[in-house]
């Protein structure tokens, strides 16, 4: 039997959650307490402020991380995709899925990258609290979105060799991963563009 | 299983092609690509011992010290970095390894059946990262530039107008460190726990030990982003001028107290939840009867870890929070006491039901209770808010806190290393000097921390180097330093009694106490696969189900769940305990080791503000990982 078809089996066999995916779900939730102290500290602090953001620094733009934002979440679409065709055993389908989805979510970081220079050009963390929470919630975004773009990148490599069990499970943690991050994405833009809502 | 020797010529082939599959390389090249849980356990044991060693030679340098009024033997800076360190140490670096990584490690698996954790390589991981961060940490006191500022921690003392030495950067640093590591290893003990229970292990099946582990696991992971955001914050402040915690800024010194004790409050329960596991393990063995409300008490254990997120602001009283979260959370903190007196009851009805035989290890238990109740008792004290701002920043909590902590803690871990020590070893201690030790280190414990009670209402503050004569507190400082070298002897009689066994002692067997779960169900100690056929399992005790027991032996002939093909351990469904999948696990390697190396890298980099280096670094971290992930278990 060989490795693929083997991989294929187990899916068809197994009735509960691999411990792949429960490693993945267990640290995506500890990850979920770090934004979400993240986020309690945004408002914390900004619930002190007299003015959020204050004299001097520009308000954040909403239309462009509304748009960008909606682009990453979509990219969920193409991730269950290659998820669900790598459990069928359907290699080539996975790799075009998850190649697709690759593109949109590298565009998304090309562009995020983009308006967080532009920002630091017009205010700094060092100017006060507003600027130190607003980096530091949308730069730890950002470090989510790049560590999703290395395991996709790493797993499009590897499924170029075929499929193993090993793989498929990799591919459903790396799945679960990024659906976690798209969803954290929503909080993240609506905190940062609250401030001109 | 003494009698494996004499297995008919089916059962020994099968036997001996499990050797041959789970044999590891020998020596030193051996310990450090094990993923075997057993030999990581034993590296967490003598891991987190070296440091219970280090933080306990801080305690009796600060009691040396404060045995006498106006005494100088440590300065000022010097007493501080003791008191930081015995902090950090004892919590980080001693309890909570010792407790998950050497008792977790070792037992888990064994207790549920299975061969090994859900995911050997990153339990190897785990174990590299924890040495790492210990020895990050402890390079500072060498330095003699160790953290200064508390375990708290509290800004502004720790910003750098106020310390502006690497003292505190070791703390961040090593602390975020230390987080990854545990986080990894709790994430493996929640993943291990619900997926790869023995076949007929069904959760209300699962030993109360497992549950509490399951517990602390749980908090670690949804408590340790508290500290590592807070440590990140604080870098962030010191390293690049980022305001969080500065008035001026628009900062509050108050966020990193919020973050810190939504960490430390759980911490406490993560460092006394295996303490109740550990009492559930030894006394039905010893009481010889079931645990009374079994289903109570594993639902106990996990509420008293869910309850401890809800009442952080209790360290917080004397803040000037408003009124309203006063109460809530004073509120909060009385709700404890629910769950921790079912349990309380629990394991004292189980003893009053039963024929206790009060050996070494129930002793211990005996004391642990003892001390719960009293460090308990002066809990709830704290709860009421006018009584806690009086005596808040006086001896009177660090008696609290060392009766829970120290007492119900690690009592616990002492009477469990006698416990299971037959079964690691194979060998039996001394039971007349462990009684001894026993009482020496009850008596210890309670002169040194019992005093500080009386102390702390005269009046006497927490975290002073020294203090003036003729406050009325000579006395009892005086004993206070008198029983903890008494409790020194007493842990030194304990580590003594296990050398001389391990040694010297008779030949323990496979079940020396009758004990009811499955870890007793194997040879002493256990082989690399830990059970040549996976047991049969239908009830909470299945080591007392002498039917299923005398079955695995026909098992073995026919080759019922042996699993001699390959590198593997069953997979079942995560509350019915049904077999599900056979995994195929990961041999030995060297990537855990070696990642844990530049992560190590990474964060000396930092520390010393090479930031491009610390990039690089990263990016060798990455191609480790790349170099891990390569090797599938299917191959491998």
């Amino acid at each position: 039997m060989s490795a693929a078809t083997e991989a294929v089996a187990v899916e068809r066999r197994r009735v509960a959650h691999p411990n792949g995916w429960w490693g993945i779900a267990i640290f995506c939730a500890s990850e979920a307490m770090l934004f979400g102290l993240l986020l309690a500290t945004y408002y914390y602090l900004r619930f002190r402020a007299t003015q959020w953001p204050p004299p001097g620094v520009p308000e954040p733009k909403v239309a462009l991380p509304l748009i960008l934002t909606a682009v990453l979440v979509s990219s969920s679409v193409p991730v269950a995709l290659a998820a669900r065709a790598a459990r069928a055993g359907r290699v080539r389908v996975a790799q075009v899925a998850l190649a697709v989805a690759l593109a949109a979510q590298a565009t998304y970081f090309g562009l995020q990258i983009h308006l967080f220079l532009d920002d630091l050009a017009k205010f700094t963390p060092q100017q006060g609290a507003y600027g130190s929470a607003y980096y530091t919630l949308v730069g730890a975004h950002h470090t989510h979105v790049a560590v999703g773009l290395l395991l996709d990148a790493w797993l499009l490599l590897r499924l170029a060799g075929g499929l193993t069990t090993y793989r498929v499970n990799g591919l459903l943690a790396t799945a679960f991963y990024w659906h976690f991050v798209n969803a954290l994405a929503v909080l993240v833009v609506l905190t940062q563009v609250s401030p001109s809502l | 299983m003494a009698a494996i020797d004499v297995l008919p010529p089916r059962a020994r082939e099968r036997v001996d092609r499990l050797e041959r599959i789970w044999a590891e390389r020998p020596g030193l090249l051996g310990w450090l690509t094990t993923v075997d849980h057993k030999r990581i356990g034993l590296l967490y044991f003598f891991t987190s011992l070296a440091f219970f060693g280090a933080g306990g030679v801080e305690a009796l340098l600060m009691r040396t010290q404060l045995a006498a009024p106006n005494s100088h033997l440590l300065s000022p800076n010097a007493y501080d970095q003791a008191m930081t360190m015995h902090g950090i140490t004892m919590i980080f670096l001693f309890v909570i390894p010792m407790t998950t990584g050497a008792f977790g490690n070792y037992l888990v698996p064994l207790m549920i059946g299975a061969r090994d954790m859900a995911f050997p390589r990153l339990n190897a991981l785990g174990f590299w990262l924890f040495l790492g961060s210990g020895l990050f940490i402890y390079s500072a006191v060498f330095a003699g530039i160790a953290p200064d500022a508390g375990w708290f921690d509290y800004v502004p003392l720790a910003l750098r107008r106020f310390d502006p030495g690497l003292n505190i950067d070791f703390y961040a640093l090593g602390l975020i460190f230390n987080g990854v590591a545990s986080t990894l290893a709790s994430i493996n003990f929640i993943a291990t726990i619900f997926k790869l229970r023995a076949p007929g292990m069904s959760l209300n099946r699962m030993p109360l030990f497992c549950f509490a582990i399951l517990a602390v696991s749980f908090s670690l992971v949804f408590a340790l982003p508290a500290l590592t955001l807070d440590c990140v914050l604080l870098e962030l402040q010191r390293r690049l001028q980022f305001h969080f915690f500065d008035v001026g800024g628009g900062g509050s010194p108050l966020l990193w107290q919020h973050l810190f004790w939504f960490f430390g409050h759980p911490e406490v329960y993560i460092i006394v939840l295996p303490a109740f596991g550990i009492a559930t393990s030894i006394i039905p063995t010893f009481a010889k009867h079931r645990m009374i409300a079994f289903p109570l008490v594993a639902i106990a254990e996990l509420l008293v870890a869910f309850i401890g997120f809800g009442v952080w602001a209790h360290h917080m009283f004397a803040t000037g929070l408003p009124l309203a979260t006063l109460v809530i959370f004073a509120a909060a903190s009385m709700l404890v006491v629910i769950p921790s007196t079912i349990q309380i009851f629990a394991w004292t009805a189980t003893v009053m039901m039963g024929r206790p035989e009060f050996r070494a290890p129930l002793l211990f238990i005996g004391g642990f209770i003892t001390f719960f109740v009293i460090g308990g008792l002066s809990g709830i004290m704290f709860a009421a808010i006018p009584f806690d701002q009086a005596t808040t920043d006086t001896y009177f909590v660090v008696a609290h806190f060392h009766f829970i902590i120290f007492g119900a803690a690690v009592f616990p871990i002492l009477g469990g290393m006698y416990y299971w020590f037959p079964k690691v070893t194979g060998r039996m201690y001394n039971e007349p000097v462990a009684q001894a030790s026993f009482w020496l280190s009850f008596v210890g414990t309670s002169l040194t921390f019992f005093p500080m009670h009386v102390v702390g209402l005269l009046g006497m503050p927490r975290r002073v180097y020294t203090y003036d004569s003729g406050l009325g507190w000579d006395a009892y400082n005086l004993s206070e330093t008198v029983g903890a070298f008494l409790l020194t002897a007493g842990l030194l009689l304990i580590f003594g009694n296990l050398v001389w066994g391990r040694f010297r002692g008779a030949y323990a067997g496979s079940d020396p106490f009758f004990g009811g779960t499955l870890e007793w169900a194997t040879t002493s100690p256990p082989p690399p696969y830990n059970f040549a056929v996976i047991p049969k399992v239908t009830s909470p005790y299945p080591n007392w189900d002498r039917q299923d027991r005398t079955e695995d032996r026909p098992r073995l002939e026919e080759g019922v769940l042996t699993l001699e093909t390959g590198h593997e351990t069953p997979a079942s469904t995560v509350i019915d305990g049904a077999l599900d999948e056979i995994v195929r696990m990961p041999s030995e390697s060297i990537w855990p080791f070696a990642l844990a190396l530049f992560v190590a890298l990474v964060f000396v980099a930092l520390l010393f503000a090479h930031y491009a280096v610390a990039g690089f670094l990263a990016v060798a971290a990455l191609l480790a990982v790349a170099a891990w992930n390569a090797e599938e278990p299917e191959t491998a």
